[in-house]
């Protein structure tokens, strides 16, 4: 175990090396810096310009911009200081990521709780009424873009609302006077605001993993060993759940690498569409700014916890699957 | 006269009822308070998330230390008479050293929300801090005139020396900034100078730390979703409204962060907020819906006045490149034949679909006093007139039109240009296709693309002899009435002189020259009539020469929840001084 851990930290390192050199300099690329919109102002003078230049370190050449920024992030831990917020980067995503964390991790147990039920239902009752009718929901879902679902959703949300009077939230994360409630109302506020935007991501999403998982369970329903497993008489359930499933849910566990980074990076969309305070309307804000740092020191800590996430994979794999060996 | 006289009445009777407080005229709100409602919450919202808490560093509109800025700052001004009224001074400045000396005495009794008195070393802290280009203060430049520094001297505890390198009219103004408290900044500026300056206040500083000179002081932040400020308890103490109450009114003011300005309309729709920016007519029409159908109970006005902003179209003249071009953009026939062919009308219908003015001059048509200073004094307007358009060309050589019926020079070449505004702004888009469409009738071919926004910037702002750009539409915002003209826009060797910028920033015409010597002139004459008259000649030269050619500018319509009160009167609002003040505002 611990010489796999090596391997892969050893490994890590020219990708994350390639990957900052990426990140810092497709970001140069772009037209302009952070400063350019203060231009326009005619209250600014251009020896402020020239000052601000200066301190945000503008002026140097985008090499030496990039050594000194590895040097700190190796060295210091930091990841500079975002432009915008004039605070260390890491500062201001860590509120940031907190909030997407909430979203993600309600919408993974959301996703899990639809597709697998949902799955394992579609390859015992394969070709059944209910399987095709769950199917042609699902893929019908999965079509439409999930920020364009949500639009939908709000829309309906909202005659709801002027029909009943019904207060749903379709915004933000807390209630007006958040502050003064207790901490029982503060949660019960939380989860009332992320409860529609998790479903939406959920069921919009589940089609892709209900396909993998129907296919998969169908495959090993078929095996040899499950058809003795039914011969010695164990129970239809124990079949489906103990000895079937567990073989079939190889690719889940493959994937779970990815829940790190995503739990960090946000929801996407949905979060701009439901103005929910996560990762994604920073990023956007950022990169519409061209605020180097914070662009840059976000897009690093995801590329750091893909690499984790995929060690953790494959370790999980091993737990799961006894042929596969790590080490 | 018989507002000054109220207003003269109301500050007698207001500092004989309470000795250092300063009263709100009771002609500044339309509805006064009688019911004595107090407490409730002022509900607002903004685009784009809060950056941070500190003063220092912050820079953009609406930011948390603005907010907390309003009802802080030596002088005021009365939105009835544009004129400065002392407010955290106790008197109005005494003037000495031909112009040039500010003596101010500071009210006494002041504090911060923390309790501590607000003295004269508050201000020369704040005014060093913002100077230091170390810390990149936004406001540095406000403290320099020409490149001199203002500097602010402290000559007991409570009275302050302002001693400006030459006369301003905007010294009141300058004056004005919002005192930070010595104690908090003043301390860590001596022990660690700028870089200590620059970690404090930032969006995870506890809301318990901040202090505030002004109106409100934050209560809590969460990142990118609230921000909910609470009245400063010590700014009562001598704020106080007509009847001797103490002010605000409101207990709490919230601005919530909204996805867009769609967003902010449909949270104002559905009642969550209370006051939201009209853009257009579709907004107003939306908005109206509501209020017919029952939904929504506001006060809606739409075209209360201009918005303070400009569009514009500016031709290059530093084209060393293409002589024949920079000779073209340099005649002034050719730039009052463009400025015959800008169809301003279709533009306000077509573009801003009805709701706009039309403008000629750098002054935005909501400084009205000087507008009429520029009219009397004979500022030309080339108005909408394609046949003038057709005769002026003909001057400069384009009488035979091609094929396509494109005018063409003696050699056959077609009298054409690059015109770019930035992508994605729909209206100058809009604006930009209606030029070129216009201009084509008579013969000029316009090649007009959007570009990215910060290509176009760089583009615009570029100094030499061979700058890259044609002709660009873009557009400009801010500005005060005092001096309506831009200090980067005006004088030979601004940034923003954009038509010519060569690199050691002379002038190239003798109006320009005269341009800028009017606009010292004005900047420096502290009588508004005689500043305004200035102005006029100075709109006279920039008419003439034409070297920018103004379109159209939107209009500022009023929308507030009715649970409101404490507005202006009607004939009050305005862009510039928007709807109402916080201090007077009352939920119902």
């Amino acid at each position: 175990m611990i010489p796999f851990l090596l391997r892969r930290l050893v490994q890590s390192i020219p990708t994350l090396f390639l990957a900052s050199i990426l990140i810092f300099f497709v970001i140069q690329l772009a037209p302009g810096d952070f400063l350019t919109p203060a231009k326009l102002n005619p209250n600014i003078s251009p020896e402020s310009l020239a000052a601000l230049e200066r301190n945000f370190g503008l002026d140097r050449h985008p090499i030496e911009q990039y050594f000194l920024w590895m040097k700190n992030m190796l060295f210091n831990f930091d990841l500079g200081l975002s432009f915008s917020y004039q605070q260390p980067v890491l500062d201001v995503i860590k509120p940031r990521i907190a909030n997407s964390m909430y979203l993600v991790l309600l919408y993974t147990v959301l996703f899990y709780a639809i597709a697998i039920p949902i799955g394992v239902f579609g390859a015992v009752r394969q070709n059944s009424l209910g399987d095709k009718t769950i199917n042609v929901i699902l893929y019908f879902l999965l079509g439409f873009p999930s920020f364009f679902l949500a639009l939908i959703v709000i829309y309906f949300i909202l005659q709801v609302r002027t029909a009943t009077g019904w207060d749903i939230p379709i915004n933000g994360m807390t209630s007006n006077g958040y502050d003064s409630m207790t901490p029982v109302q503060k949660f019960l506020d939380i989860v009332k605001h992320l409860a529609i935007p998790a479903i939406i991501l959920a069921v919009s999403d589940a089609a892709g993993l209900t396909r993998v998982i129907r296919g998969q369970m169908l495959e090993v329903m078929r095996s040899d060993y499950i058809r003795t497993a039914r011969a010695k008489g164990v129970s239809e359930r124990t079949a489906i759940w103990k000895h079937t499933f567990r073989n079939a849910i190889l690719p889940i566990v493959a994937n779970i690498g990815g829940l790190l980074p995503s739990a960090v990076a946000g929801a996407g969309f949905i979060e701009v569409v439901f103005a929910y305070p996560g990762m994604t309307p920073m990023i956007l804000d950022a990169i519409n700014a061209q605020d180097l740092y914070l662009i840059a020191g976000f897009t690093v800590i995801t590329t750091v916890l893909l690499v984790i996430g995929n060690a953790l994979s494959d370790i999980l794999l091993a737990v799961v699957d006894p042929r596969i060996k790590v080490g | 006269m018989k507002k000054a006289l109220t207003l003269a009445l109301a500050l007698t009777v207001g500092t004989a009822a309470a000795q250092s407080a300063f009263v709100w005229p009771a002609a500044w709100t339309a509805e006064q308070n009688t019911a004595n409602k107090r407490g409730g919450e002022l509900r607002l919202s903004a685009i784009s998330d809060f950056k941070t808490m500190n003063p220092f560093t912050s820079s953009e509109a609406d930011s948390i230390p603005d907010r907390m800025e309003t009802g802080a700052g030596l002088f005021t001004q009365d939105p009835r008479n544009d004129e400065f009224i002392p407010y955290m001074a106790a008197a109005p400045a005494v003037v000495s050293n031909n112009n040039k000396r500010f003596v101010v005495k500071i009210r006494q009794g002041m504090k911060f929300s923390d309790g501590q008195a607000i003295t004269a070393d508050d201000w020369v802290t704040t005014w060093k801090i913002h100077t230091d280009d170390k810390v990149g203060s936004n406001s540095r430049d406000s403290f320099f005139l020409v490149g001199k520094p203002i500097t602010v001297k402290k000559i007991d505890n409570y009275t302050l020396q302002f001693d400006f390198p030459q006369p301003s009219a905007s010294a009141l103004s300058i004056l004005s900034y919002a005192p930070w408290p010595d104690h908090v900044f003043g301390k860590a500026y001596r022990e660690g100078g700028a870089d200590a300056i620059k970690k404090m206040w930032g969006l995870s500083t506890p809301a318990s730390q901040i202090v505030s000179p002004g109106m409100w002081v934050v209560e809590s932040y969460r990142a990118g979703e609230r921000t909910v400020f609470k009245k400063n308890n010590n700014w009562g103490d001598w704020n106080k409204d007509s009847r001797g109450q103490e002010l605000p009114y409101l207990s709490n003011l919230s601005v919530r962060i909204v996805a867009d300005a769609n967003a902010s309309l449909a949270a104002f729709l559905a009642g969550q907020i209370d006051i939201v920016g009209m853009r257009n007519a579709d907004d107003l029409a939306q908005t109206k819906r509501a209020i017919d159908n029952g939904s929504l109970k506001a006060f809606l006005k739409p075209n209360v006045s201009p918005q303070a902003t400009s569009q514009w179209i500016t031709f290059n003249w530093n084209k060393a490149s293409d002589p024949a071009k920079q000779k073209l953009f340099r005649d002034v026939r050719f730039r009052r034949a463009m400025s015959h062919i800008a169809n301003r009308q279709a533009m306000v219908q077509l573009a801003l679909g009805g709701l706009g003015s039309e403008t000629y001059f750098s002054v935005y048509p909501i400084f009205k006093n000087q507008i009429e200073a520029g009219l009397a004094a004979g500022a030309p307007q080339y108005k909408y007139d394609l046949a003038q358009a057709s005769k002026l060309l003909a001057q400069i050589g384009y009488t035979k039109k091609n094929a396509q019926g494109y005018l063409v020079d003696k050699s056959g070449k077609v009298l054409e240009f690059n015109l770019s505004t930035n992508a994605g702004n729909t209206v100058r888009e809009q604006l930009g296709r209606i030029f070129a469409d216009e201009a084509k009738k008579v013969g000029v071919k316009v090649n007009f693309t959007p570009i990215d926004f910060n290509t176009l910037v760089g583009q615009l702002t570029s100094k030499g002899e061979n700058r890259p750009f044609d002709a660009i539409l873009l557009g400009l915002s801010g500005g005060s009435n005092i001096w309506s003209f831009g200090s980067n826009v005006v004088p030979c060797g601004g940034n923003l002189h954009s038509y010519n910028n060569p690199t050691d920033g002379k002038c190239a015409t003798s109006q320009e020259q005269l341009m800028t010597k009017l606009y010292y002139q004005g900047d420096a004459e502290l009588n508004d009539a005689k500043r305004r008259a200035i102005g006029g000649q100075l709109m006279k030269a920039e008419g003439e020469l034409q070297p920018v050619i103004y379109l159209v500018g939107g209009n500022f319509h009023v929308a507030f929840n009715e649970r409101l009160g404490g507005e202006f009167a009607a004939n009050m609002m305005d862009a510039y001084y928007g709807q109402r003040f916080q201090a007077l505002t009352f939920i119902k």
